[in-house]
């Protein structure tokens, strides 16, 4: 399910708005010592896990208007390494902030130890993060294709200049769906930063992860995020049954596997 | 472009860079570095600027090259003209195989595909750790010596004779290359560029073309990825990873597309700041970042065509201040 979340982000952001954000691992990353630096500070994590997506968002909308903004005209190639250049600007920040040394983050009390579901033994944090990340989902689902600004964004996607006529701000409507993007990235930091802890070269992984997620899926659609989340989830799981090490030589490999039998991913439009 | 200029004109100019770089450099190793990862930024250039593809995986090529050279010269030691040509067989040989795959999909979708096969590559070689050395990288690799039977053995041990051997190789090869992208293959290519729909409607084999192109590329970045492992006689798993590919196209993207000058310049310009500002800070990359975004919005032509704006705009005011009494 987290790989779903770290996926969604980028899907909603290419999706939309046509932008390829290769900064969105670093985002992750910086989700993570966020969740840290506010445990630190308040002492709680659940404080942590609330405040991270804002303060990510509010990192994202001053970028977004800075520097983003003037990039959903631009060449892919130009884009890409643009957010590359803001990934190793951000990534160099955290270093300096917070130093070389990965942080651990505790696991809340109420969330360590296992639960038995029948035979298996599952670690209590593990199924929040699948319920949390269900719910994030759903309402991401819920906010896309049942609200009015969900229509806007997805009119906006398809034509920018006649929702524009129409009398909305794309610009502000950009600027939210980018937001929105980046704080989910954020949210799969914190959720994943008890287990994994906060590192900030985390993030070429976590953008590989989306890139594979979303790719499967097929860019730009929901579903095909949630669908390619469980698919990398579930390839991961059972090589690391048979083969620990290669999990990450399966899951390229199942994904170019994939783009060769479907090339627009599973559910992309062409 | 269109300009046909002999060729022993850009052999005299390759000579010359190669002549001219270690007098402006403070040391060898760093214009060794340029030529070669000069090198590896004309193999993107075929793609990008030639062709249109811009292949995120580039590492890729670099980094199986200098696995595969620092491999022969341990186990099989064959002198270093055959190690590199073999490596450069290889190269072209995975090029191939990723550009079958990478092709069938544009855009975006390539993109993701040429960085999807880069990275199975990084993992490949992170895993297969009594080959490569896994995360320590390939150590104790030797140069291979020049030998010329009967005649002279030429080692490299030393900084100016390796850069001499690169040097060599250098203007070898952008000779080779202005040859190439002059010829009607590559006339071929830029048809492809500016319109592959009308290209495959006039009868080129569009995807014969680009995985042809595809070959080229890869050899040309493997022997650059050789010439690097002999340079640091160590093949570190960092030469096959993301930040790699993405110096390769900043670099391409940097001199200039659809020049092989350009390439020259984009690698000099790179690493001269890199090094630089390794000398100030140690968190130097954030100011490689900055550079990277101030470079992309506002030199989008790349250096290259940044001077020659610069100095048509100085021409054009001679021009005024002449016409004026």
């Amino acid at each position: 399910m987290i790989y779903f979340l770290m996926g969604v982000g980028l899907t909603i952001i290419f999706g939309m708005m046509n932008f390829v954000n290769f900064a969105h691992g670093v985002f992750y990353a910086l989700g993570a010592f966020i969740c840290y630096q506010v445990i630190q500070v308040t002492g709680s994590y659940w404080i942590g896990l609330i405040l991270t997506p804002i303060l990510i968002g509010a990192v994202a909308y001053i970028l977004e208007k800075i520097l983003i903004t003037k990039l959903y005209r631009v060449d892919h190639a130009v884009q890409i390494l643009i957010t590359i250049g803001l990934m190793l600007i951000i990534r160099e920040g955290i270093l300096i902030i917070w130093g070389t040394v990965p942080k651990p983050v505790a696991t809340p009390s109420i969330l360590q130890g296992v639960i038995f579901l029948g035979d298996f033994v599952y670690p209590k944090y593990r199924l929040f993060i699948i319920a949390i990340s269900a719910g994030i989902g759903l309402g991401v689902w819920y906010l896309l294709e049942r609200t009015r600004f969900g229509i806007t964004i997805r009119a906006g996607s398809e034509n920018p200049k006649m929702v524009s006529l129409l009398g909305v701000d794309t610009d502000r409507l950009f600027a939210l769906t980018f937001v929105f993007g980046v704080a989910l990235a954020g949210i799969a930091g914190a959720l994943l930063a008890p287990i994994r802890g906060a590192d900030a070269f985390s993030g070429d992984e976590a953008l590989g992860i989306a890139f594979v997620v979303v790719v499967i899926g097929g860019m730009g659609s929901f579903s095909g995020a949630l669908l390619g989340g469980l698919i990398v989830g579930l390839v991961q799981s059972f090589t690391a049954i048979l083969w620990p090490e290669g999990t990450k030589v399966m899951i390229y490999s199942v994904m170019a596997l994939i783009i060769l039998l479907r090339p627009n991913g599973l559910f992309g439009k062409a | 472009m269109l300009t046909k200029t002999p060729l022993f004109v850009h052999f005299l100019a390759a000579f010359a860079i190669a002549a001219v770089l270690p007098m402006l450099l403070p040391s060898y190793v760093l214009a060794t570095e340029i030529l070669l990862f000069g090198l590896a930024v004309i193999g993107c250039n075929l793609l990008l600027g030639y062709t249109g593809l811009l292949s995120f995986g580039q590492a890729l090529f670099f980094g199986s090259g200098s696995y595969f050279a620092g491999l022969m010269s341990i186990h099989l030691n064959l002198g270093i003209v055959p190690t590199l040509l073999i490596t450069m067989a290889l190269g072209a040989l995975i090029a191939i195989l990723v550009g079958v795959f990478a092709i069938r999909r544009a855009g975006i979708y390539f993109i993701m595909l040429t960085l999807a096969f880069a990275q199975l590559g990084y993992y490949i070689a992170f895993l297969a750790e009594p080959i490569t050395g896994g995360e320590d990288g390939l150590l104790d690799i030797q140069r291979p010596a020049l030998s010329i039977p009967f005649v002279a053995k030429f080692e490299f041990d030393s900084d100016f004779s390796f850069y001499a051997l690169t040097g060599a190789i250098f203007i070898v090869v952008f000779v080779l290359m202005q040859r190439l992208v002059k010829s009607p293959l590559g006339t071929v290519l830029t048809a492809i560029k500016q319109n592959e729909a009308r290209a495959e409607a006039i009868g080129y084999n569009v995807k014969l073309y680009k995985i042809v192109v595809f070959a080229f590329s890869g050899s040309v970045t493997a022997l650059a990825g050789a010439l690097y492992a002999f340079m640091l006689k160590f093949a570190p798993l960092s030469n096959i990873d993301l930040e790699t590919s993405s110096q390769i196209l900043f670099m391409t993207i940097l001199g200039g597309l659809g020049s092989i000058y350009g390439s020259v310049l984009g690698s000099a310009v790179f690493l001269v700041a890199s090094d630089f500002f390794a000398e100030l800070w140690p968190r130097w990359m954030i100011l490689l970042g900055l550079l990277l975004i101030f470079v992309m919005l506002y030199m989008p032509g790349g250096v290259s065509k940044s001077l020659e704006d610069l100095f048509a705009k100085i021409s054009a005011a001679k021009d005024q201040r002449g016409k004026k009494p």
